[in-house]
């Protein structure tokens, strides 16, 4: 029977091509026109993906014969697949529309690395084989990781090793193929650690530059598609293979990770650093999220896998939008005061309005506070581990106790760290002169923040709309619940018996409170008297007659810094000659390197 | 009926928190000054200051933005909300539905934060040192109370606050053991929150604006001494849709509450006298580890059931 993603995949994969065609050839064109185009580009991608997922398309694929004779590579678009297209051409669209408008002058390498970033991501998410999908990853990591960190071109390799270990002998590395036989549980043993090492090296960096697209990319692209390698390679592919304490392993590596990048955040003296890590935290989240949907699925608690895949995919999104709001207001404020310093910025509400509303908005949306989009699925993470299976006795319970500790702690210092960074950049006064300088952005940048924010705030007054139309069936197809489309609007809760979070009634409570606090006593206010600084009775410094801006606070000594760890020793690979700047014919090369280091793998595992 | 009743009991109860935050400050100061030999203040003084504040002309800084202007009001209206779905005479109320412990908790951090950017937007050192000395102390507290509440939570399988206090009633939540360590960490961070030093962004506001924060402190005093009536002892609460007799009984149940719960904080004040900064930490550091040990316990406990 046809179904509406047939005619739309093809669509999507020349969607992908496109931008890997104006990545590749950016050089030769107009700047304008490469992000124009890639922006265009990516909106179409948002705008093919919501069909099939608005209307429970069932999944579709499609070969194409290009590889050795067995290899050819296969595409799919399922829900699941949908889901993370869709929230990642959404943040490619905004990046790419913020460099063509953007205040500096982008460079061409810039949009190079967006187009190619987004294509590889589409090409990943598309992939229904291991080749196909090394291939997209091998294209993402070549291009956020060039020339910095040329190790990080063995990652797709990593992922290509682990599908090949899930892959039955004499077959090769195909989705369908994959969930087709039964898998030995300590190859998806082996799977799910190469799975973990090959995302943590996705999303967690060691000593990159500044580069505010490298920051935003990876809010908006890569950390949701590390949620989704998780979710496809270790609950999707094996199935119920994977051992339940695989998902404590998940749970407690990602809850070490979020509290130690929210702790980052509250600490970092720079904006574009403290807003990257609390993107990053995201990425711990929903590796939580995934290792309790693994510990529900092994105890056969779907209810409780729900709460876990709903609390994944709503911190999946929270990190994209919100992290991408955030990540290019904190450029756009770094890019007019001179400086990202937090302790050189202040008064930008004045200077810049509408971008300080957008970095607020965004931080919100990523924080535990009602009603945003992180506290939808704060509450159903907890949620998650309330209904959570009671068996095991202390080694099984005790991490369950820890990660709803990991995440309350989460979630309190990621709020510091947001109160922090609004309240030290953008409130109270300039500190220095080139900060008191900063001018607004353009019309269209404001457009794009304003816009993504205004998404990002939505999302959170209607978190169970957002899932029940967007999520629900990928949602079903992992935790193996019949489909059912029938939802609550705001509601997300146990049952439609049972009381849960309402969030479009919280917000208007809240509104009701409020301003019935605010205009109550307006009748009987009178005009607030405006007066200067209260310097302690002390007359002004000379020259300063508003005082010293030096006397307000710098964001030191929020949190003590966290204690420096001894690293483990890494493993000393052996150092690549010097390569030359990146060209079109890099990509062909790496695409045979991929195929060469498949057949070995398929050798060696035979 | 039943729902006309429901919305009459949560408007009392509001309209009762409202009148009831400030006498009860009132009445914690003169019981303070009693308790240590002093004559003590007027026990309406609160009121007679909300009044005198309110009459008086709002002195803003030429600084600040319109984040000062509205944080007052967005710091009442969220510790306002989060007071209307505590219950404290009564159970099924209108907006029970909505009374989630995480919402109640989270609404107290939206409250704080609030107050907070209003203290970082005043540019002044002293506020925002204050405030910051107060943001480090939440980030230890509120973990604590989610974890407090969490196990609540986990002992009655719901977050929903009036399913937790009506199995309280009914004597059905277990293990005891880890009620008794979360009520501990509860009631350490009552007083911590009590006896905090730092007042954060009042330094900086007068008038009206000053009446909204001390009235957001004091609410939320109050709804810290509701939240552990009504989850620990949830005695004489009556159910709205029974009607105003048993209201009333529910009522002098709460006042019964209310004011041992007042006599015992000043007992323990005036026993343990002034708590320094650095030994609120320390409080609300074993309050988090009792939090965490509750959790285990009740965790622990129902796998072995």
């Amino acid at each position: 029977m046809p179904s509406v993603s047939d005619p739309i995949l093809p669509f999507l994969l020349m969607d992908a091509v496109a931008l890997l065609l104006l990545g590749a050839f950016a050089t030769a064109m107009p700047l304008a026109v490469v992000t124009i185009a890639a922006a265009m580009t990516s909106g179409l991608g948002a705008l093919l993906c919501l069909p099939p997922l608005l209307l429970g398309a069932p999944a579709t694929s499609f070969g194409i014969p290009i590889g050795p004779p067995g290899l050819s590579l296969h595409f799919a678009l399922d829900p699941l697949s949908g889901f993370f297209l869709l929230i990642m051409f959404l943040a490619g669209t905004a990046i790419a529309a913020f460099q063509a408008v953007a205040v500096s002058p982008t460079q061409v390498l810039s949009a190079r690395m967006t187009a190619f970033v987004v294509a590889g991501t589409a090409v990943s998410l598309l992939a229904a084989d291991g080749v196909a999908l090394t291939v997209g990853l091998a294209v993402v990591c070549a291009a956020i990781g060039y020339p910095a960190h040329r190790t990080r071109v063995l990652i797709p390799f990593v992922v290509l090793t682990a599908l090949c270990l899930l892959t039955p002998p004499g077959y090769a590395p195909r989705f369908d193929a994959i969930r087709a036989a039964p898998i030995d549980p300590d190859r998806a043993t082996a799977t799910a650690a190469l799975m973990v090492a090959a995302v943590g090296g996705l999303i967690w960096p060691h000593g990159v530059g500044r580069s505010w697209t490298r920051d935003a990319l990876r809010a908006g692209v890569v950390v949701p598609i590390g949620s989704y390698l998780l979710l496809r390679v270790i609950a999707d592919l094996p199935g119920a293979s994977t051992q339940a304490w695989w998902g404590f392993v998940l749970l407690l590596a990602g809850g070490a990770a979020t509290i130690i990048e929210s702790w980052l955040s509250a600490v970092h003296p720079d904006i574009d650093r403290a807003i990257s890590a609390l993107t990053r935290r995201q990425a711990g989240l929903a590796m939580m999220g995934v290792g309790l949907a693994l510990i529900a699925r092994a105890a056969d608690l779907p209810g409780a896998a729900t709460f876990a895949l709903q609390a994944t995919c709503l911190t999946a999104m929270a990190g994209s939008l919100a992290g991408t709001v955030a990540s290019l207001s904190a450029h756009t404020i770094g890019a007019s005061a001179g400086t990202y310093r937090l302790s050189r910025l202040g008064g930008l509400v004045h200077a810049m309005p509408v971008t300080s509303a957008a970095l607020s908005a965004g931080l919100f949306a990523g924080s535990a506070l009602p009603p945003s989009l992180g506290f939808a699925a704060f509450w159903l993470s907890f949620q998650s581990i309330l209904s959570a299976p009671r068996t095991g006795g202390l080694p099984s319970q005790v991490p369950l106790a820890l990660a709803a500790a990991a995440i309350a702690l989460s979630a309190a210092l990621a709020i510091a760290a947001s109160v922090r960074i609004v309240g030290i950049a953008i409130l109270g006064r300039p500190r220095t002169p080139q900060g008191a300088g900063a001018r607004e952005s353009k019309s269209p940048v404001r457009t794009i923040l304003l816009s993504l924010a205004g998404a990002s705030l939505v999302a959170g007054i209607l978190p169970s709309l957002l899932l029940w139309l967007l999520a629900d069936p990928a949602i079903r197809i992992l935790t193996g619940l019949p489909p059912d489309r029938q939802a609550g609007l705001a509601l997300l809760a146990v049952s439609s018996s049972t009381p849960g979070y309402l969030a479009l009634p919280v917000l208007a409570l809240l509104a009701l409170m409020t301003g019935a606090v605010f205009l109550l006593p307006r009748r009987s206010r009178k005009p607030a008297k405006i007066v200067g600084p209260w310097t302690d009775g002390m007359p002004p410094p000379i020259g300063l007659p508003f005082g010293d801006p030096a006397a307000q606070l710098t964001g030191a000594g929020f949190l003590p810094t966290l204690p420096v760890l001894a690293a483990l020793r890494r493993p000393r690979l052996p150092s690549l000659p010097p390569l030359p700047r990146p060209r079109a014919s890099a990509g062909i090369w790496l695409i045979l390197a991929a195929f060469g280091a498949l057949l070995l793998v398929l050798g060696v595992i035979g | 009926m039943t729902i006309l009743l429901s919305l009459v009991a949560q408007l009392l109860h509001i309209g009762l928190m409202i009148a009831a935050a400030p006498t009860m400050a009132g009445l914690t100061d003169w019981l303070d000054a009693r308790l240590t030999g002093r004559a003590g203040p007027p026990v309406l003084l609160p009121w007679r200051d909300l009044i005198r504040l309110s009459r008086k002309t709002p002195i803003l800084l030429e600084s600040v933005s319109v984040v000062s202007r509205i944080a007052p009001a967005v710091g009442l209206g969220a510790t306002l909300s989060a007071a209307a779905l505590v219950p404290s005479f009564c159970l099924g109320m209108a907006l029970s539905p909505l009374a989630d412990v995480l919402v109640v908790a989270a609404l107290l951090a939206l409250a704080r934060v609030a107050a907070a950017l209003a203290a970082f937007d005043s540019g002044a050192a002293g506020p925002g040192l204050s405030q910051q000395r107060t943001d480090v102390l939440a980030v230890v507290a509120e973990p604590a109370l989610m974890l407090v509440l969490v196990t609540l939570a986990l002992m009655a399988g719901s977050f929903n606050l009036d399913l937790i206090i009506g199995q309280q009633r009914e004597g059905i939540l277990f293990p005891a053991a880890a009620s008794a360590v979360a009520l501990t960490a509860l009631l350490a961070l009552i007083l911590a929150d009590i006896r905090a030093p730092d007042r954060g962004a009042e330094d900086m506001f007068g008038g009206v604006d000053l009446a909204m924060l001390r009235t957001t402190r004091w609410l939320r005093h109050l709804l810290w001494i509701d939240l552990i009536g009504g989850l620990f002892l949830p005695l004489g609460m009556a159910t709205a849709e029974t009607g105003p007799l048993p209201w009333l009984l529910g009522l002098a149940a709460w006042l019964i509450k209310l004011g041992a719960s007042i006599f015992a904080l000043s007992g323990v004040h005036a026993m343990l006298g002034r708590i320094p900064r650095h030994g609120l930490i320390d409080l609300l550091g074993v309050a988090a580890l009792l939090a965490l040990i509750a959790t285990i316990m009740v965790l622990t406990s129902l796998g072995t059931a």
